[in-house]
């Protein structure tokens, strides 16, 4: 190269790699204000390691829910890190530093690029067909102009690189190769401000991602901890999640509140946060922000968390700006009302102990002795008050003495705290946890077996962090465990609605799967099942909320049940159970349901 | 003696004075009447056809309308011309507001919502609830007090009639005007926009039993014979068959009438909570296994299309 | 505006009751307490004319050292200062010992308004704020619904039998016992809760010679308890029994 000419790529090398710096400066300080909430356990390092070579590298969630554009992802991600070595050897060149092109070495690596380029190059046409004419709603409703210019760039620098192959000397060659450089330095550019930030804070992010959904830990209340107030109060996780954000939309199709029209959109809460943040609104309310009325909308359902490719973590965003507002009193009403009764009565309803009382005697229970019983049953809110789950209950009760296993209640149950904690209310939650973990410690609990998924997660997970760890079973695990003998012909066709907080939340979609079959049923599924359900409504607190904007969630679940059309839907959470049937009574349908305790007891019977 | 303050508005008596009086004849003891107010003959009349020694028309001008001060100072100079033994009041929103005033000034105790009294070795023992109805509590009190009796703690109807009306006597009490603090002004009932079933007394409320839009006319006749509102179910208004400010229910209104009369609803605890605070619930449902029962003071299993006209029938007839 | 909010303590709603042996009292040494429903809707309705009017709201109540806590409760609520009249024997005194002593330690204060909830929910006898009018020397109306301050009076709105209301003006200072259910309580919120740890409680001694005028001789169980009475027979049969039921036993409908 010319003298003159590495003098040139000098100045616009600096000039270019300087202003990308000034973006990450920006950034950097963005995020080392923010207060440090980063912690990686003991232990799971190893874990987290395999993730990002699982989920990064080989693109694991990109392909899950969409194949082809997950491959065509693939192809341009791979390419871009094999180009990594080419893109240095000709900077080291530019600058006048070292001239490696002449290489042997240099010159197979450049042959074994150009599959790679090819590969790039299909896949980067493909994308940018599908943002520019086929326009999935997931990636909003205006093409957005820098995806198609960073697309624009990325071709480009295929193309110059397969042209250098056939252009060796003279002016083409050096203005291709000039093309080819001012293309990378523009690309490095505008990655800070643009979605491609992934590029580089993705497998951060990916890392950091905690193991389960919906992690918020405890506020420490001796440091005067409140909650996310402001934007200055949003943590360092948070601050790289806005940067890390591809704008896929995955969270937000998946996101039962924005199919059900309301105001509520994940992929728009990440990308205002964001926003506000590089405009430097740190003292904006985050009710600002994101507007309070979306905060409430969340069900906790986890399918933003759930399906997002670069680790965000949408919940504890949601869950800190909701402790904010309950911090300075400012929860909707109608959970203020479930907090009075939380505090007065200890349950979600404001109901008299003496209630679960009875039904403790009318069901034959014995309070727990650990002595003699190997589980402790936790009934919770709706086990003690809630007629239709008790006798979903009954059922388990059932099933556990004829297959000899045996269990107690505690004398007096207060509720998990899991409502409270969901929708932000950290005094009450606090006080709850510790007021039960103090009664499981004095009886000597050792296994804990409840049939609702909501306890199965606040017992099982989040007291943890309170230093309480014993074994939760959910009662569809622990019955698949002790059935494994039965097996029954296929005499009816049901469906099953997943709860989120035991399939997302917990991983246990192939329990109750088991039990239906084992038990003589044949299942047709929903579109979306499994892992990834769909929500009933219940969760965050809206379970009180029965004024929705939109559409009611539960309506929409219902309706998606009914469409299998299976003559029975089977529940496994007592939630989930009051709302679809509540959508069923205003929907006026003769749909039949049934809890899968009650299901399997049935049968069971029939075979002994 | 026990001295019976009987309680009347706008020249109508309140019939719990009935009760009270009852109560008193049931101690065995001479039973007195007195009536407050700016011109009672016509009230007194009737309280002169029980079995008592005397009715005292209590009068002056500044009892034309309620005041705490102009009650107070007149029954005050009543009570302490006539010194009875005890005195009895029903436990009416106004005795609620003046009693313990007449306590204070007459330095008597008070026992209040009573639902009986005896004798115990000559002095008088009042039983009332306390600890929301869990426990009865027989109260002693050294020298005379006021005891104001529940309504509906004695029955009306165990009032003795006397043979020939008892004498009524005038009392002409000096009040000064002008140190009765309070300015009330004229009761009124509320001018209602929308239905707020939190004030009514009796509700008839509907559930998906009902089966059909035009079968909610039923119930509405039942509500009109009985002098109820009409509530339903959350399901019920999410048809349309009834306007949502009917709801009852955890984010519909939360009710506490003296009667809650579910028909062909289940109970689904959403319903269940805003109701569950009525004082006699009575639930009308095909189902047995309803959850509705667990919380009703009466239950009948059976179909609505045959119960409800049977009762409308035996209502009207 | 100066205002007071009188509470009590009483135990916990879901807690049941056992006699204690002499039958005079019940055996609250096991029992949990908490702060008397009614008086949280006064506290509530304090705490909002606070807010609309400016001033103070300071929460007032007899009995035990345990009181604290539901003083502290209220604080965390939003009330400013406390006064606790600490004694043992008030927690189970009659409405006029009660009144004495909190007039004793709230005289000197000269409160514009006092505001009591309608009655406890242990005792329950609804007397001590009428009481207290009446031995402050102040005025006083019950079962309010509405407030409304005006200048050195204060227009309230009463609830009497049947649906009826009434409007009634009073002078102030004047005591009002607050209807239950009238506007939505706040929760004590994470903010409010650490604030009021660093609120004042100020504590006062029971004045001397204070007499009960009455007493419990005996404390026991009712023998009625609720149950479902399941009515059965034809529809007729059934429709009749229950309309007697309601009017003869219930007495619900006329």
């Amino acid at each position: 190269m010319h003298p003159a000419e590495i003098w040139i790529f000098r100045f616009v090398f600096l000039a270019f790699i300087g202003a990308f710096g000034v973006q990450i400066a920006t950034r950097l300080r963005l995020f080392l204000r923010a207060s440090n909430n980063i912690r990686v356990p003991d232990g799971e390092s190893g874990v987290r390691i395999w993730r990002v070579a699982r989920e990064v590298i080989l693109q694991s969630r990109t392909i899950a829910e969409r194949p082809l554009v997950g491959l065509a992802h693939l192809g341009v991600f791979w390419g871009f890190c094999a180009f990594a070595l080419f893109t240095t050897v000709e900077f080291l060149r530019g600058l006048g530093v070292a001239d490696l092109t002449a290489t042997a070495w240099f010159a197979t690596y450049a042959l074994l690029l150009v599959p790679f380029a090819l590969a790039v190059l299909v896949g980067i046409t493909g994308l940018i067909i599908r943002r520019v004419f086929v326009r999935p709603p997931a990636l909003g409703t205006s093409v957005s102009k820098e995806s198609v210019l960073i697309g624009f760039f990325i071709i480009t620098l295929m193309v110059t690189f397969l042209l250098d192959f056939t252009l060796t000397e003279g002016v083409a060659a050096r203005v291709n190769w000039w093309v080819h450089e001012l293309v990378i330095l523009s690309f490095i550019v505008v990655i800070p401000g643009s979605k491609h930030f992934h590029l580089l804070v993705s497998p951060i992010t990916v890392y950091l991602r905690s193991s389960d959904l919906a992690t918020v830990p405890n506020l420490d209340f001796e440091r005067e901890q409140v909650g996310l107030e402001t934007l200055k109060d949003v943590e360092r996780k948070q601050v790289l999640d806005a940067f890390t954000c591809v704008e896929c939309g995955r969270c937000q199709v998946n996101c039962p509140a924005h199919a059900t029209g309301k105001l509520l959109n994940p992929k728009t809460l990440i990308l205002q946060n964001e926003d506000a943040l590089l405009a430097g609104r740190m003292d904006a309310t985050l009710a600002d922000i994101f507007e309070a009325t979306a905060l409430w909308q969340c069900t906790t359902c986890g399918a933003c968390e759930h399906h997002c490719p670069v680790g965000v973590e949408h919940l504890p965003l949601v869950i800190g700006a909701r402790r904010g507002l309950v911090s300075n009193g400012d929860a909707p009403d109608v959970l203020g009302a479930v907090y009075n009764h939380l505090e007065r009565r200890g349950n979600i309803w404001g109901l008299g102990a003496d209630q679960r009382q009875k039904f403790v005697q009318a069901a034959g229970l014995e309070i727990f002795d650990s002595a003699k019983h190997e589980y402790l049953m936790w009934l919770g809110c709706a086990g003690s008050f809630e007629a239709d789950f008790q006798k979903s209950l009954r059922s388990l009760f059932e099933i556990l003495r004829a297959r000899g296993i045996t269990f107690g209640v505690l004398a007096k149950e207060r509720c998990t705290g899991d409502v409270a904690k969901r929708t932000g209310n950290e005094y009450q939650f606090q006080e709850l946890a510790r007021a039960n973990i103090e009664d499981f410690r004095a009886a000597g609990v050792r296994k804990i077996l409840t049939s609702c998924p909501h306890c199965l997660r606040t017992i099982g997970v989040d007291y943890q962090e309170f230093g309480f760890a014993v074994e939760v079973v959910h009662s569809s695990v622990l019955v698949a465990a002790i059935t494994r003998d039965v097996s029954v012909p296929v005499t009816s066709q049901v469906t099953f609605h997943d709860p989120c907080y035991l399939g997302r939340y917990s991983g246990h979609t192939e329990e109750p799967r088991t039990l239906l079959q084992r038990f003589g049923a044949s299942i047709s599924e929903p579109a979306r099942h499994g892992a990834n359900p769909f929500c009933c409504g219940a969760g965050g607190g809206l379970l009180f909320e029965e004024h929705e904007e939109g559409k009611r969630i539960s309506q929409e679940r219902f309706e998606q049940l009914q469409a299998t059309g299976a003559a029975t839907i089977v529940t496994a959470c007592p939630f989930c159970s009051i709302m679809l049937k509540g959508a069923q009574a205003s929907a006026n349908s003769a749909v039949e349901f049934v809890d899968l305790m009650t299901f399997v007891e049935g049968r069971l019977k029939t075979v002994q | 003696m026990i001295l019976v303050i009987a309680e009347q508005q706008g020249g109508t008596l309140n019939r719990t004075s009935l009760e009270t009086i009852a109560a008193a004849q049931q101690t065995g003891s001479e039973v007195k009447v007195a009536v407050p107010g700016a011109d009672v003959s016509a009230v007194a009349a009737v309280l002169a056809a029980a079995q008592v020694a005397e009715v005292l028309c209590v009068q002056a001008p500044a009892l034309e309308a309620y005041t705490l001060d102009g009650y107070v100072a007149a029954l005050a100079q009543v009570v302490q011309d006539e010194r009875p033994d005890h005195v009895f009041l029903p436990h009416t929103y106004l005795t609620r507001d003046f009693a313990p005033a007449l306590a204070v000034r007459l330095g008597m105790a008070l026992v209040t919502d009573c639902v009986g009294v005896r004798w115990q070795d000559g002095a008088l023992i009042a039983a009332r609830p306390m600890f929301q109805g869990r426990l009865l509590a027989d109260v002693a009190t050294s020298g005379p007090a006021l005891v104001t009796f529940q309504i509906g703690a004695v029955r009306a109807d165990s009032l003795v009639g006397g043979g020939a009306p008892a004498p009524m006597r005038t009392v002409t009490v000096a009040i000064d005007a002008g140190a009765i603090r309070q300015k009330p002004e004229a009761p009124f009932r509320e001018a209602r926009q929308a239905v707020d079933l939190t004030q009514a007394e009796r509700i008839v409320s509907v559930g998906r039993g009902i089966k059909e839009q035009d079968k909610v006319e039923m119930a509405r006749q039942l509500a009109a014979a009985i002098g109820a509102e009409l509530g339903a179910s959350r399901p019920i208004c999410d048809l349309g068959w009834l306007p949502m400010d009917r709801q009852v229910g955890s984010s519909g209104q939360t009710v506490a009438p003296k009667l809650y009369l579910a028909l062909g609803i289940s109970g689904a605890i959403q319903h269940l909570v805003g109701m569950k605070g009525a004082r006699t619930i009575v639930a009308i449902n095909k189902d047995p296994e309803a959850p509705i029962f667990e919380v009703a003071d009466y239950g009948i299993v059976g179909d609505l299309f045959d119960i409800v006209p049977a009762m409308l029938k035996e209502l009207q007839g | 505006m100066k205002i007071a909010v009188c509470i009590k303590q009483v135990p916990a709603h879901d807690w049941q009751p056992r006699v204690n042996d002499d039958r005079t009292w019940v055996r609250d040494q096991d029992a949990s307490f908490e702060l008397n429903e009614p008086d949280a809707y006064a506290l509530e309705e304090g705490l909002r004319l606070k807010e609309k009017h400016g001033g103070e709201v300071v929460v007032c109540s007899a009995g035990p050292a345990r009181v604290a806590q539901a003083l502290r409760e209220a604080l965390a609520r939003g009330a400013d200062r406390a006064i606790h009249v600490e004694d043992d024997d008030l927690a189970r005194g009659d409405a006029f010992a009660v009144a004495e002593s909190l007039a004793s330690a709230m005289r000197d204060e000269q409160f514009d308004l006092v505001l009591t909830g309608l009655q406890s929910d242990d005792q329950g006898f609804a007397q001590t704020g009428v009481v207290l009018a009446a031995t402050l020397g102040i005025a006083s109306a019950t079962i309010i619904m509405e407030v409304d301050v005006q200048p050195g009076a204060v227009r309230v709105k009463r609830e009497l039998e049947g649906g009826w209301f009434q409007f009634v003006t009073l002078p102030l200072p004047a005591v009002l016992t607050i209807q239950s259910g009238i506007n939505q309580l706040r929760y004590a919120t994470l903010k409010g809760i650490m604030a009021a740890k660093k609120k004042d409680i100020r504590k006062v001694a029971p004045p001397a010679g204070l007499a009960s005028r009455q007493r419990i001789v005996s404390l026991y169980v009712p023998e009625k308890k609720k149950h479902t009475e399941m009515i059965g027979g034809s529809p007729a049969e059934a429709a009749k029994e229950l309309v007697r039921r309601l009017r003869d036993e219930a007495r619900v409908i006329l």
